[in-house]
């Protein structure tokens, strides 16, 4: 009987680990993911944060120049020119993406025969390469022998030069990170959908709203969070686009479609080598998006409030 | 409350332990041996070092070929490491930053490591300098005069023609001892295009170094020793001329344009007889042989003001930190011998740098003829283009002129404010090079 009494709470403690076990378990869960993201994202962050103090041409010479590097950024006309270019872009493709997101996942969430095909079909762009995507717009687009002015040439639309006019070559990039990208956000999107409660429309529709009415007053109000993340997450790609536009436009012409991604990898690793520069505008980048990430979660929570 | 404590501390311990020099100061990089050293081939027996490649596809059968051989004779093993062109500046730059230092590299130029390099006259002697052309030679010497790399092989810029193309439109090639003027090969091949409806009558490679070719021949060149060279006049006819070109539609100002910051080389259009006149350059030759299957030849360099190219080569370095500098030093001498550098330019179609092979000519397997128009214009280049291609803010100079240039095609500003511009910046490129 004693044998017992003493055995007993000893397997508790052996299944369960105890209080002190119970507290330990979460973090040896979390221990090797937030090793690998301190190794490779959190300690190059802070390397990074740090190299933009100092001026290095080469990786291994630095010489402290405080925030010298931050003032000749902001002092640069050229980088005016890449930020008016980025906030082009993300304006441009945030909104654009969101909306046509929008619309796509209440597409593909209605009783449409082919459906699935439908979906497969539009999130297929997410799943090419960004560099192949820019390379097969970058020769659909190509003025002479592209596929889109082979056809508006056929129905005597001229031959525009998608990737040579800079607004339209900046159009042209908005729109293929659109194609590349509103697949995703659409699934994002459609998952929302598939969570609403089918009563509340069908009450709707018995109260004698219209289908728009429904969608307008009923659907897009509660589907307002999964928005909101949608839009943080076209907002995130937005600043961080540069893999697709390097291979469509190589940010041309004549810097129209560079954007600080770009901006800061030219600085890197193109010669004339300046790592503290590269280093500076990225801490900058990583400001601007924290910024605006931490505005648009302000703005959701706002929003859910009232 | 206490997590936000723990946080923040952990935040702030990161930025402290970052906070640190990222690597040596100025003051601490490395200072390599000094004073002469004996290399004794016989002593590397059961030795490794690495060799850190880049190639331009046929030379790297060949440089297997000669490993194999210097591996032989010296009981040494070389561990070849290919790396794309693309990742060579910014890999080589990781591994010297990370301590992980190779032996040898292929360079095309040595401006960012030249305070990493080994003073090869010091196992070789002061007069090693002097079995390579002097242009190439200026481009491998160091501040103090040191010689921080071996020129491997030399590269001329220069047009390629479509041989059936000017025939069908019955346009004579120029003689390749007596060149075209420029007008008149622009001439030729706005006749050919009209002759035979090629989309082009010219096509150039996106790059500034190729346009160096087009200032040389108008009488100037980007840098000299002394800092920036450009003249204004000579400068504005040369970029006046390739506009001109462009905006009339005897080139492609599309192709110019649609790149952006990226090099593009206009070998496809050539490729696909899209344009009778390609200017390009002797590394073509072997890729050409290869890969077109219409008839084409090489054609000398027009003259201007000037007659010849614009040069540009490749460099074999050994590392001042490598595990063994005798060997590293050792390989890039036996690998730059006659009979070696005979052997890779012939197979992989490259121009020598040594100067007796200059001097004796290279018996070429295939596309003989084409090379030695190349050779010839080497004769007729001058010699400031060797000094323009060797300074430090080259490159950095010349991808200003390109994107100038393509400000100019965009109509967002003249000709002689694309020249004013590439002078301002030159100037400051230079100064910071120094």
């Amino acid at each position: 009987m004693s044998r017992t009494t003493t055995e007993q709470p000893a397997r508790r403690r052996g299944r369960h680990g105890g209080i002190k076990g119970r507290r330990l378990a979460p973090y040896l869960f979390v221990a090797p993911n937030m090793l690998i993201f301190g190794l490779f994202t959190i300690w190059p962050a802070l390397n990074g944060f740090n190299i933009s103090f100092y001026d290095s041409d080469d990786g291994r010479t630095f010489s402290f120049v405080g925030t010298d590097n931050y003032t000749d950024i902001l002092g640069e006309d050229e980088f005016w020119e890449v930020v008016r270019n980025t906030l082009t872009f993300v304006v441009a493709f945030v909104a654009f993406t969101t909306v046509a997101a929008i619309a796509l996942s209440l597409l593909l969430n209605a009783q449409l025969r082919g459906r699935g095909i439908l979906r497969a079909a539009y999130f297929l762009p997410v799943l090419i390469s960004p560099i192949v995507v820019g390379l097969i717009w970058n020769w659909a687009l190509e003025r002479q022998v592209g596929l889109v002015n082979t056809v508006l040439e056929a129905v005597g639309l001229g031959q525009p030069g998608w990737l040579l006019d800079p607004q339209l070559a900046m159009g042209s990039t908005v729109l293929v990170g659109l194609w590349t990208h509103v697949g995703f956000f659409a699934l994002i999107l459609l998952a929302g959908l598939q969570a609403i409660d089918p009563n509340l429309n069908e009450a709707a529709g018995l109260d004698g709203a219209s289908a728009w009415q429904r969608t307008r007053h009923v659907t897009l109000p509660l589907l307002k969070p999964t928005t909101f993340v949608v839009v943080i997450l076209a907002t995130i790609t937005g600043f961080q686009a540069f893999d697709f536009i390097y291979t469509l436009t190589g940010g041309g012409p004549v810097g129209a479609t560079t954007l600080i991604v770009q901006n800061i990898y030219e600085q890197a690793f193109v010669s004339p080598i300046e790592y503290g520069l590269a280093s500076a505008a990225s801490v900058l980048l990583f400001i601007v998006i924290f910024g605006v990430t931490f505005a648009n979660y302000l703005f959701a929570r706002r929003a859910d409030a009232t | 409350m206490r997590r936000t404590k723990t946080l923040l501390a952990a935040t702030m311990a990161g930025i402290c332990l970052a906070a640190c020099a990222p690597g040596e100061t100025e003051d601490e990089a490395a200072e390599g041996p000094t004073g002469d050293v004996e290399v004794d081939f016989a002593s590397f027996e059961g030795e490794t070092l690495d060799y850190i490649y880049f190639t331009d596809g046929p030379d790297e059968q060949v440089t297997r070929d000669l490993i194999a051989d210097f591996e032989e004779e010296t009981g040494a093993s070389v561990n070849l490491q290919v790396l794309p062109y693309d990742d060579l500046e910014v890999s080589l730059q990781a591994r010297l930053s990370g301590d992980n230092v190779p032996d040898v590299a292929r360079l095309t130029t040595i401006t960012p490591f030249s305070d990493e390099l080994l003073d090869l006259t010091r196992f070789f002697g002061d007069e090693y300098p002097e079995e390579f052309l002097p242009g190439q030679v200026g481009a491998v010497t160091g501040a103090e005069g040191e010689m921080l790399a071996v020129p491997s092989d030399l590269t001329m810029n220069g047009p390629f023609v479509n041989v059936e193309q000017f025939r069908e439109a019955g346009v004579d090639l120029p003689d390749p001892d007596d060149p075209w003027t420029v007008e008149e090969m622009v001439a030729a091949a706005e006749e050919v295009q009209a002759a035979t409806g090629t989309e082009f009558a010219l096509a150039i490679d996106k790059s500034g170094h190729r346009v160096s070719t087009l200032l040389s021949q108008f009488g100037t060149t980007l840098l000299d020793e002394d800092g920036v060279a450009l003249d204004a006049g000579a400068a504005e006819e040369a970029v006046g001329l390739l506009v001109e070109l462009m905006e009339t539609d005897a080139m492609s100002g599309d192709f110019w344009l649609q790149s952006g910051s990226r090099y593009e080389g206009a070998n496809e259009i050539f490729a696909a007889e899209e344009v009778p006149v390609y200017l390009a350059g002797n590394w073509m030759v072997a890729e050409f042989a290869e890969s077109v299957q219409f008839e084409w030849a090489v054609a000398p360099n027009p003259c201007a003001e000037r007659c010849g190219g614009f040069p540009g080569g490749k460099f074999m370095a050994a590392f001042e930190r490598s595990d063994n500098p005798e060997l590293a030093a050792a390989f890039v001498q036996w690998m730059n011998r006659t009979e070696q550098q005979e052997r890779l330019v012939g197979e992989a179609l490259f121009l020598p740098t040594r100067q007796d092979l200059v001097s004796q000519g290279i018996d070429y397997p295939q596309r003989g003829p084409d090379m030695e128009v190349f050779l010839a214009d080497v004769k007729r280049t001058p010699e400031d283009t060797y000094e323009s291609n060797a300074h430090p803010a080259f490159g950095a100079t010349a991808d200003y002129l390109a994107e100038e240039i393509s400000e100019t095609l965009a109509e967002e500003q003249d000709v002689a404010t694309a020249v004013e511009d590439t002078i301002a910046e030159a100037e400051e490129l230079v100064e910071d090079a120094q």
